[in-house]
């Protein structure tokens, strides 16, 4: 059945039940993934999966549910789910139904291109990688991670206050993982990469950078365990603010879960520092119109030369600080309940470039990676440690690949102890938060680094 | 949830280019979660997931296809797709469907779907009082709930037909204290692979107090010594440590592409020989428990170390055509999304001689850390990292001062060689493990277990 015929029907099945408001929230999304191992096709796999939300005024309260499964038979248990979960809420400040915003910004995220290119061009660009990184050098002994995903994904917003918004949008990302050996010792180096033009890919390049990467990690050493200046390269810049990018809801900070509380105007940073969410940011990943309650998206400065100007709200935030929604509503997919998350965020670019940084460190370690990033942070004072590999810096000059080390220090004091912002963005998704995280390489003034 | 013919049709359909296996799961859950935030609900979301995954091997090559179009046309469109992935002229026939009747080793007393949500909420509620109550400094406390119902039919081109009701329960309990402008946080989060009389016979006290102990104890952690300790690590979520360092290593999916550095080494001496190392999915009502895998075959208990030797690894169907090896039973996915692999269920350190008495007594300058958090591993190179939720210095074979952001990190075959005492305390604990199948519930267990020698992280140069 389609989505219209069941919203009707969901709708005015519910007025009888007894909702007030509702809205009807769906994702469609198609997949295809691919990997390959030592040069055959190891894992292929195509998907169609299509969800619905409702959420529905019971009582002045905000039921939730959710199905997979598009027939009439499912709308009792939305609709009953629904129900029982308002019943059971007991907070304060309510969610409410949008009635819908002024204006929404027109934009396409969708490339025809992309979603037409051909499965053998997929395959193929992965047979090349792999290809290009044997070649590049013998230490090579495979890929341990060689993959594609190409991803699409419908959403719709329906509700009775007469928000209708729908938009497309798609993207590929592309994972790989060299893996070289010397004697006994095993490195490996990774990466993972998105985009909305295949043809963007330099294959033969990210190749031979991963390569090189996995060799200069040979033969480390261990330097003094101390306190550093540490050259967070961008990935690792971009992944550490990843982790820590829930401090910029409202939501945490309503809750006292983040210290950016209370701290609107105030300095939170060096005043180099501006970080921006941009929803119609070209490439990015999580570009959109709409959020997840129909807010219009903007693209907005949540820290400007390092005074923090705005944190991140849906509507309920907002109305408790008695601001409009800053349009960062967010789902986890059509699941779960509605909570907050940045959209395409990233650090603006300075005008250092990443062999610049290096160039005028006297002394210092670069980080290239970061491991732990779930487990090593405290989201609530900002403390963290992880595990981190890299290598030291003497007199301008990389000097050896260093044994595993953690880095440790605390968000807050970073923000104000960076030192140097590069001209290098990368984003990336993760596992640690929702979000497309950006971010420049970044030299911080201090962090501590204990040496295996 | 499927009719067979329907099974049979869709089965027949992936086989008909020249795969050599086909499969297909058929997943209903059933899920809630509930959230009370200052002693208020503030979220209920109750939800049910329904897709089919459709899978096919030739050779050493695997396909997947997924879908929520679970009518007969949608899957026969999605088989078909997946099939076109695969061109061979040897097609084979399908054996006919047997339907295999199980006898669940995880009895579930109360459905959760049963319950009304008010009794829930009651329980969380008690659960944020004793949290709440336990101190003053004790500033904020969330409880977040969660049940499902997890329904699967796995039918393959063997003749396999099988069906499974899987019922979770889980509780986490958050503690925030606060002091000056210092806030430490502390957790609990106690699972079962049981329905809702886990909740009704859990020992609340317990969990609620800990939870908050751990966050007022922190308040007066100094930051941990970085360098090089003996560490003593306790039993119970403690057992994290060989999950990464270990565990992740012996799963067939970086074993059979020769991307461990335990691959090829059955037989050979990889840990100190106080460790025997099991991997056990038919404990009862564990949380990381099965009856079968996500590939229809049963659960078991595999010793994966034996007294420092190497005896066995996790493995999965297809992993186990690369290696040689059949199945451990191991083969698991979070859901439909993600074809099955070797994963972890209920893994343990078993239990030694020492008394966790002795093992203290026994170590004059280190690191004792009593609740592990997190970690995550490189199953290439054996390099692991977890953080550490609560610690003290050990000092003279006493306990002293309670220590905050400590990280250990090490190589997982060199810490397995310097374990050099366990002791007899074993316990699990309850976690959810994320890798290439998605996040998955297991436990981690061991009892108190000292390291000789390990790299710790903290903020504090020594």
């Amino acid at each position: 059945m389609n989505i219209k015929e069941f919203k009707q029907a969901l709708f005015a099945d519910g007025v009888e039940a007894g909702f007030s408001e509702m809205e009807l929230y769906y994702e469609r999304e198609e997949t295809f993934h691919c990997e390959l191992f030592e040069g055959d096709i190891d894992e292929y796999s195509t998907s169609e999966v299509f969800g619905i939300s409702f959420r529905g005024l019971y009582e002045g309260k905000m039921g939730t549910s959710f199905t997979e499964k598009l027939a009439l038979d499912s709308i009792p248990f939305l609709l009953e789910s629904a129900k029982e979960n308002a019943l059971i809420l007991d907070e304060e400040e309510k969610e409410q139904i949008f009635e819908g915003s002024p204006h929404y910004g027109e934009a396409n995220f969708y490339s025809q291109d992309l979603a037409e290119v051909p499965i053998p061009q997929m395959i193929q660009l992965l047979k090349d990688i792999e290809r290009y990184a044997r070649e590049e050098d013998p230490k090579v002994t495979g890929l341990d991670a060689l993959g594609l995903t190409n991803t699409e994904t419908e959403r719709a917003l329906y509700n009775t206050k007469g928000v209708e918004r729908i938009e497309k949008h798609n993207y590929m990302e592309l994972m790989l993982s060299v893996v070289i050996k010397e004697g006994d010792v095993i490195k490996n180096a990774g990466i993972t990469k998105y985009t909305k033009d295949i043809q963007s890919f330099d294959v033969k390049k990210i190749a031979a950078e991963l390569v090189q990467e996995a060799l200069e990690q040979l033969g480390p050493k261990g330097i003094e365990s101390k306190s550093y200046p540490v050259l967070l390269r961008r990935d690792t810049a971009s992944a550490l603010l990843h982790t820590f990018s829930p401090v910029f809801s409202a939501e945490k900070a309503q809750k006292g879960q983040s210290l950016l509380k209370d701290q609107l105007g105030k300095e939170v940073a060096v005043s180099q520092l501006t970080i921006v969410d941009d929803p119609f940011l070209s490439d990015g990943v999580l570009s959109r119109t709409f959020d997840h309650e129909g807010v219009a998206t903007n693209r907005i400065e949540i820290v400007k030369d390092g005074v923090i100007c705005t944190l991140l709200h849906n509507q309920k935030t907002a109305e408790k600080a008695g601001i409009k929604s800053t349009g960062h509503g967010y789902k986890d997919s059509y699941k779960g309940s509605l909570s907050i998350s940045p959209t395409n965020m990233y650090v603006k670019p300075g005008t250092h470039s990443f062999e610049g940084i290096i160039s005028q460190l006297k002394e210092g370690v670069l980080i290239t990676e970061l491991a732990g990033l779930h487990s090593g942070a405290n989201q609530v004072s900002g403390d963290f440690s992880f595990a981190a590999n890299g290598f030291y810096i003497k007199d301008g000059k990389i000097l050896t690949a260093v044994n595993q080390m953690t880095i440790a220090g605390n968000f807050y004091s970073l923000l104000k102890g960076i030192e140097m912002i590069g001209k290098d963005v990368e984003f990336a998704l993760s596992y640690t938060a929702p979000g497309y995280i950006g971010s420049p390489s970044l030299l911080i003034n201090s962090l501590d680094v204990t040496v295996e | 949830m499927l009719a067979k013919s329907v099974i049979e049709e869709v089965l027949d359909a992936a086989l008909q280019t020249g795969g050599d296996f086909s499969e297909v799961f058929v997943e209903d859950r059933y899920v809630n979660h509930l959230s009370l935030q200052a002693g208020k609900v503030d979220s209920s979301v109750t939800g049910r997931d329904f897709g089919v995954g459709i899978r096919i091997f030739k050779g050493l090559q695997s396909v997947y296809a997924y879908t929520t179009d679970a009518s007969r046309d949608g899957l026969l469109k999605a088989a078909k797709k997946a099939a076109e992935a695969i061109q061979s002229n040897q097609v084979i026939s399908r054996l006919p469907l047997q339907k295999e009747v199980i006898s669940s080793l995880h009895p579930i007393e109360i459905s959760p779907k049963e319950v009304e949500k008010l009794r829930k909420v009651n329980v969380m509620k008690k659960a944020y009082e004793i949290a709440k109550n336990y101190h003053s400094s004790v500033q904020q406390v969330t409880v977040r709930y969660m049940d499902e119902e997890q329904n699967v039919l796995i039918a393959n081109s063997e003749g396999k037909f099988i069906e499974d009701r899987r019922v979770r329960s889980r509780m986490a309990i958050q503690s925030i204290a606060a002091r000056g402008g210092q806030m430490e946080s502390g957790y609990y989060a106690p699972a079962a692979h049981q329905g809702f009389e886990f909740m009704e016979n859990m020992n609340l006290e317990h969990y609620s107090n800990e939870a908050s102990r751990i966050a007022v104890t922190m308040l007066d952690a100094t930051p941990c010594p970085s360098g090089k300790f003996p560490v003593i690590i306790d039993n119970e979520f403690g057992g994290v440590i060989f999950h990464e360092a270990c565990g992740h290593g012996l799963e067939a999916t970086a074993v059979a592409k020769n991307n461990s550095v335990f691959a090829n080494r059955i037989g050979e001496k990889v840990a100190s020989e106080l460790v025997t190392y099991i991997d056990d999915g038919t404990l009862k009502n564990d949380w990381g428990s099965i009856n079968i895998d996500d590939e229809g075959e049963l659960a078991r208990k595999n010793t994966l170390i034996k007294n420092g030797i190497l005896t066995g690894y996790l493995i999965d169907k297809f992993n186990g055509r690369r290696m040689n090896m059949p199945s451990t039973g191991s083969g698991r996915r979070e859901n439909y999304r993600f074809a099955p692999t070797s994963r972890m269920t209920n893994t343990y350190i078993a239990p030694g001689k020492s008394t966790p008495e002795e093992i203290i007594a026994n170590t004059e300058n280190g690191i004792y850390t009593k609740y592990m958090g997190g970690g995550s591993v490189n199953p290439t190179t054996g390099d692991y990292n977890f953080a550490v939720m609560e610690a003290y210095l050990v000092k003279n074979g006493k306990l002293t001062t309670p220590l905050k952001g400590a990280t250990l990190i090490g190589n997982g075959p060199k810490t397995l060689q310097l374990v050099d005492m366990v002791g007899n305390n074993l316990a699990h604990g309850a976690g959810l493990c994320g890798s290439s199948s998605g996040s998955i519930p297991v436990n981690v267990g061991q009892p108190m277990v000292r390291i000789s020698e390990m790299t710790v992280g903290g903020r504090k140069g020594e």
